[in-house]
């Protein structure tokens, strides 16, 4: 399969509170001239709510069905979304039976194991590589950023691509931009508390809390993320988490694709960095 | 304490049944996954360790009854460390979905609102393939507050401000109201009927 075109799966915020994460994913992909090939009729990937993970299979089975057809491999840039088709893909490939279980549901679960599903993290500095994505960069952005990977991209273990305690493609991404990574190891791969907003929110705004109390310690002028719902939590909820707790945080929080694009010499606009909650001039002024 | 007359032996045997609760007799009560756990900061006494030692054990009814089950935020930091590939973040869900059908079944009252959540937020994906914010929202909050109308008034209050930073930001437009719908919805409904635990 071609390493340069990719079956684009980007998950249901990607046309409401994530809408910036899918705009500067866009635009980079364009701008490092790989093809994102939306995947045609795609659906939820069943998210942290569907619990059941034969049913998390199925939902799936379809999907990853659609990209085989394509004939392409999977990129998304939500984490949530990579660990659910990833774990599907890793349990269909592997079970003969499943396949066959799935399969007799519905026709379109017809899946024969032959996509590869990853993050748009593992992509960019795996696949394309730092080496080409520094022949590109035209920008510095010369902000102190705190690299915050969340849940699913150190563990668990059979999906994750980076390390559990220690991960470190983002910091790498950031260095190429020319930013600073702040020291953020005990913070960055802690939960935002996203999975317990609408159900226990006296627990997830504490957690978010954290995550962001301690990107302002360590001196950060932004967080990077690579995930929907911890930008929900940490962005767009950030006011409420600042009420609540009576405090005052005002920490821009920018998708690591916004970032890097911002280093690529892509448009603020384009990026959608005027759609984050928190205001970004700050960020988009350290541009040099 | 343990009353030993009213163990239920054969819960671990149940629990193992459940896809994601096979690993759990591979447990030695070791305490990594509590040691390692964020909620641990949050919440004093919050265990994993013992819930897992308490279903090995057979007390069914105080594991199921267990207020902890419904704060797991499934963030796999246990799941990663764990010695002996008990899976604990898999195990719990397994755990969480036996304790719903005991409540389906009308034997045991769970208090927590995160059952109802999960499920309108299913309902979404059955009818529409796609999460629809709206519809999850609507469905939660009049189930949780009995009517429509207490509904609207306790969304409005939790999601008010919310709603209009990011109406502001234009991404909570007229488009947003309504869902976004997969083309094949029937499928959607199929897997929802035919998948999950005891419809082999």
């Amino acid at each position: 399969m071609s390493e340069r075109k990719y079956a684009y799966y980007p998950g249901c915020p990607s046309g409401t509170t994530a809408m910036e994460q899918d705009m500067s994913m866009k635009a980079v992909f364009e701008k490092l001239g790989i093809e994102l090939e939306e995947m045609e009729d795609w659906n939820c990937c069943g998210a942290a709510e569907v619990e059941d993970p034969e049913i998390v299979y199925a939902l799936n089975a379809r999907n990853l069905a659609i990209a085989e057809k394509q004939g392409l491999n999977i990129v998304t840039p939500c984490s949530i979304c990579y660990y659910n088709l990833s774990r599907s893909n890793i349990a269909l490939k592997g079970d003969e039976e499943l396949r066959a279980r799935v399969r007799s549901i519905d026709a379109s679960l017809t899946y024969n194991g032959g996509v590869e599903v990853k993050h748009v993290l593992d992509v960019l500095v795996n696949d394309i590589g730092v080496e080409e994505l520094s022949s590109k960069v035209e920008k510095k952005v010369e902000a102190k950023v705190a690299p915050y990977y969340g849940c699913y991209i150190g563990r668990p273990p059979e999906t994750a691509f980076d390390d559990p305690d220690a991960p470190g493609l983002m910091d790498r991404l950031i260095e190429l931009t020319g930013g600073e990574v702040v020291p953020y190891n005990y913070t960055k791969t802690k939960c935002c508390g996203g999975p317990l907003m609408m159900t226990r929110q006296d627990i997830a705004f504490e957690m978010a809390r954290k995550v962001l109390e301690e990107a302002k310690n360590a001196g950060a002028d932004c967080i990077a993320l690579a995930c929907p719902l911890c930008g929900m939590m940490l962005d767009a909820k950030q006011p409420d988490i600042e009420e609540a707790f009576g405090i005052e945080i005002g920490m821009p929080v920018l998708y690591i694709t916004q970032l890097l694009g911002l280093a690529l010499g892509i448009d603020s606009g384009k990026l959608g960095l005027n759609k984050n909650i928190v205001d970004t001039k700050d960020i988009i002024g350290k541009v040099v | 304490m343990i009353k030993t007359w009213e163990l239920e032996p054969n819960f671990k045997y149940e629990i193992m049944k459940e896809p994601g609760g096979e690993h759990l007799t591979s447990c030695f009560q070791c305490s990594t996954c509590t040691l390692g756990c964020p909620l641990t900061e949050i919440i004093p006494g919050y265990n994993p360790r013992k819930i897992i030692q308490m279903s090995l054990l057979g007390m069914r009814k105080e594991v199921l009854s267990n207020p902890d089950l419904w704060v797991c935020l499934i963030c796999q930091t246990c799941t990663a460390r764990c010695p002996q590939d008990v899976r604990i973040a898999d195990l719990l869900g397994a755990i969480r979905r036996i304790a719903e059908r005991e409540e389906e079944a009308g034997r045991l009252k769970i208090d927590s609102v995160r059952p109802r959540f999960d499920k309108a937020f299913m309902h979404q994906l059955e009818k529409y393939g796609r999460l629809y914010d709206f519809g999850l929202a609507k469905e939660y909050y009049t189930g949780r507050e009995g009517s429509f109308f207490k509904g609207m008034m306790a969304m409005s209050k939790d999601y008010k401000e919310f709603g209009m930073r990011l109406f502001k930001k234009g991404k909570m437009g007229p488009k947003a109201l309504f869902p976004e719908k997969v083309k094949d919805r029937e499928v959607m409904k199929k897997i929802f009927e035919q998948m999950g635990a005891g419809k082999k």
